[in-house]
Parts: C-alpha cells; sequence; structure tokens
C-alpha cells in the first residue's frame, strides 16, 4: 500500500518536471531575445529539475541516496539564480558592444511575435 | 514511468541543444550549456533509477560544480576581459 | 531497449553539436559548444556504464579545458582566421587518425564477449600477485610491477608535458618584464 502511493507520488512529480522541462526547452526556442529565453530557461532549471529531484526522492526512499538527491536540488536552488543574475549581468554589460546590440535591434526586443521562429529562420 | 521521463529530458535536451546551435550570441549558448549541464544530471539520476543503481549521484554534484565552475569562468571573462589579475598585469 | 535509444539520441545530438563547432566563426562561441560537448560525451560516458571516464570527461573536458581555453583566447584573437586558400593538411591528418582508429577498433574484442581476455586472465592475477610481487593491492601490483613499463612511459610523456609547460610560461613572463 504505502509502496503504491509512493510509487503515484513519485510519478505525479517526475510528470510535473517532465512537463516543465520540455516547457522550458520549447520556450527557449520560441522566446524572441535572450532575455525572454533566460526566463524560459529558469523555468526548466528550476522548476523542472527540483520537481524530477523530489520524484526521485520519492523513489529512492530514506538511503543514501536521499541525502544526495537533496544536496543536489539545495545547490541546484542555490546556484540557478546566481547563475542567471551573472549571466544577465555580463549580457548587459556587453550590450554596449555592438555584439549584442546589433543582434538585439535586429529583432523585435519587446513584443513577441509567434512567428518569429520561423521567421528568423528565412532571410 | 522512469522511462518516460527519461524520454522527456532527452528530448527537452535535443530542444536546447538546437538553441545552443542557432543562438544568435554567445551568451544564448551559454545558456543553453548550463540548461544542458542541469539536463545531464537529470539523465544522470533518471538512468542511474532505471538500472537500479542510484548510487552513482556523487557524479551529479560533480557535473554542477563543474557546470557552475565553468559559466563563471567565461562570465567573468566577458565582464573582465581576462581571467585573472595576473593576465591582467601582462598588459603593458 | 531504453538504453540503446538513449545513446542513439545521445550520438545524434554529439553529432549535431560537432557540426555546430565545426561551423561556427566566433571561438567564445566554440569554447562554449565544446563544453556543452563534453557534457554530453559524459553521459553517454554513464549510459554505457563507464562511469570513471565520465567523471574524467566532465572534471577535464567541461571544467579544465574551458578555463584553459579563455586563458588562451584572452592571449589571442577571439575571433577565427578565415582560410585563404582551402587546407589539404588538416583533411588528411584528420582522415588518417581517423582510418588508424578504425582499423584499431577492428581488434577490440567483440562488445560482451566471454573471450575477451579480462575475463580469462583476472582470476590468473589475482591469484599470482601476491606471491609474485608481494604487493597488497592488486591494482597497484599490475599497475606498477606487470605493466611497469607502460607505467613509466606514462610518467614520461606527463613530466614531459609538465616541463614543456614551464618552458613556455617562464618565457612569458620574461618577456613581460622586459
Amino acid at each position: 500500500m504505502i509502496d503504491l502511493v509512493r510509487e503515484i507520488a513519485a510519478g505525479l512529480f517526475l510528470f510535473a518536471g517532465a512537463f516543465f522541462l520540455l516547457a522550458g526547452a520549447i520556450g527557449m526556442n520560441r522566446m524572441p531575445d535572450l532575455f525572454t529565453r533566460m526566463h524560459a530557461a529558469s523555468v526548466g532549471d528550476t522548476l523542472g529539475v527540483s520537481l524530477m529531484l523530489i520524484g526521485m526522492v520519492f523513489l529512492a526512499g530514506f538511503t543514501l541516496v536521499t541525502v544526495k538527491l537533496v544536496f543536489l536540488l539545495a545547490f541546484l536552488l542555490f546556484m540557478g539564480p546566481v547563475a542567471s543574475h551573472a549571466l544577465a549581468a555580463a549580457a548587459l554589460q556587453a550590450g554596449v558592444k555592438p555584439l549584442l546590440a546589433s543582434e538585439r535591434t535586429k529583432k523585435p526586443s519587446g513584443k513577441r511575435k509567434p512567428s518569429s521562429v520561423k521567421g528568423s529562420g528565412k532571410p | 514511468m522512469i522511462a518516460a521521463a527519461l524520454l522527456a529530458v532527452l528530448v527537452a535536451m535535443a530542444l536546447v541543444v538546437v538553441r545552443a546551435l542557432r543562438g544568435p550570441t554567445t551568451f544564448d549558448r551559454l545558456l543553453a550549456a548550463n540548461s544542458i549541464g542541469n539536463l545531464a544530471i537529470v539523465v544522470l539520476a533518471l538512468f542511474g533509477f532505471l538500472t537500479e543503481r542510484p548510487e552513482f549521484l556523487d557524479l551529479g554534484l560533480t557535473y554542477a560544480l563543474l557546470n557552475y565552475v565553468g559559466i563563471f569562468a567565461v562570465l567573468k571573462f566577458f565582464r573582465h576581459g581576462s581571467l585573472g589579475a595576473e593576465a591582467e598585469a601582462d598588459k603593458p | 531497449m531504453i538504453e540503446t535509444a538513449v545513446t542513439i539520441i545521445l550520438l545524434l545530438l554529439l553529432g549535431a553539436v560537432t557540426i555546430g563547432i565545426v561551423r561556427v566563426r566566433g571561438l567564445f562561441a566554440a569554447v562554449v559548444l565544446l563544453g556543452i560537448y563534453s557534457l554530453l560525451m559524459a553521459t553517454l560516458f554513464i549510459v554505457l556504464d563507464a562511469v570513471d571516464v565520465a567523471m574524467t570527461e566532465a572534471a577535464v573536458g567541461a571544467g579544465v579545458s574551458t578555463v584553459f581555453f579563455l586563458g588562451a583566447l584572452s592571449l589571442t584573437d577571439t575571433v577565427e582566421a578565415s582560410a585563404k586558400r582551402p587546407q589539404i593538411m588538416p583533411v588528411v591528418v584528420a582522415l588518417v587518425t581517423a582510418g588508424a582508429l578504425l582499423w584499431g577498433l577492428s581488434d577490440l574484442p567483440e562488445f560482451g564477449s566471454p573471450n575477451q581476455p579480462i575475463h580469462s586472465q583476472g582470476a590468473d592475477y589475482l591469484a599470482r600477485s601476491i606471491p609474485e610481487t608481494g604487493i597488497a593491492n592488486v591494482v597497484s601490483a599490475v599497475l606498477a610491477s606487470y605493466r611497469s613499463f607502460d607505467t613509466l612511459g606514462e610518467t614520461t610523456v606527463v613530466f614531459t608535458a609538465g616541463i614543456g609547460i614551464l618552458a613556455l610560461l617562464r618565457r612569458r613572463r620574461g618577456e613581460g618584464k622586459s
């Protein structure tokens, strides 16, 4: 009985994690510029990964594996925002340089066009 | 169940690799690299549970640490133009 | 079955990333793509049950060599110079190396075959290493006694590489001071 409940809980968490990972990955391809893509990626990197790890905690039970999973979860939850912040700061600073500025003025910054994925591939 | 989750993670990984290959700026590729590192950790953990040998999660911790070391090295390089003070001192 | 599927997907992604590395012109982007390549490769090693190699690949490929490449980029230019005329020599070297590797691959024992030497000779070493060498650890006995010339060669290679790096670093620092 308790094993069945555990399996079901693990399955639900894994399913939710897979959903958020896929949503983040699709968003990374559909979003128009870097910062919106970071927004999409952080969905997958925090929610998706942590839900997956919580699901695996249910699979593992009270063992050493759970301790490792919890360490991993804590590390990812702490480092993900730090990495996002560093990435955004470095990108902003490089935005003064023509590399990023020219790339961003080419695309519609701000408004999101649904057809931007196909539109950017053709020309 | 685990196999389905593993396949979903792999599909997500393929999509992120597509972004890494397309990504107009280096920061896009860097973002994708960070995501791929996280997804690799999930693949590793899920594969451990799939083969019923989940003891290799230490590798996941190593991946996480190394992933962030790499990301911060690249980002520091972008912000300061070098990796440390020593290369700075070499410039005349 | 699922392991085969995972292996195939990871190999396809590796191929795509490799083509991307070749096609990209900015060297920073190439460094980042190389890091992605190492992460995928390490994941593939784990799927193939080579955990120690995966650890090495992740540490060396994604961690250390990224930092080394960045250090090299800070000393040189960051955009690949376009070749004036088509380069023949690198293609020849790559093809010869790939051919040699494939040729060597055909000599390996078949995957999972019970006749490969690791299954027939391991017990032999376990039995005779202590009376012959007196070393309690069998791995150390094989490395330092039965394969001592091999280990000596490896040590020589590492030593030479260290001397080379030291020589390069000393020359640079001297130039910077003068």
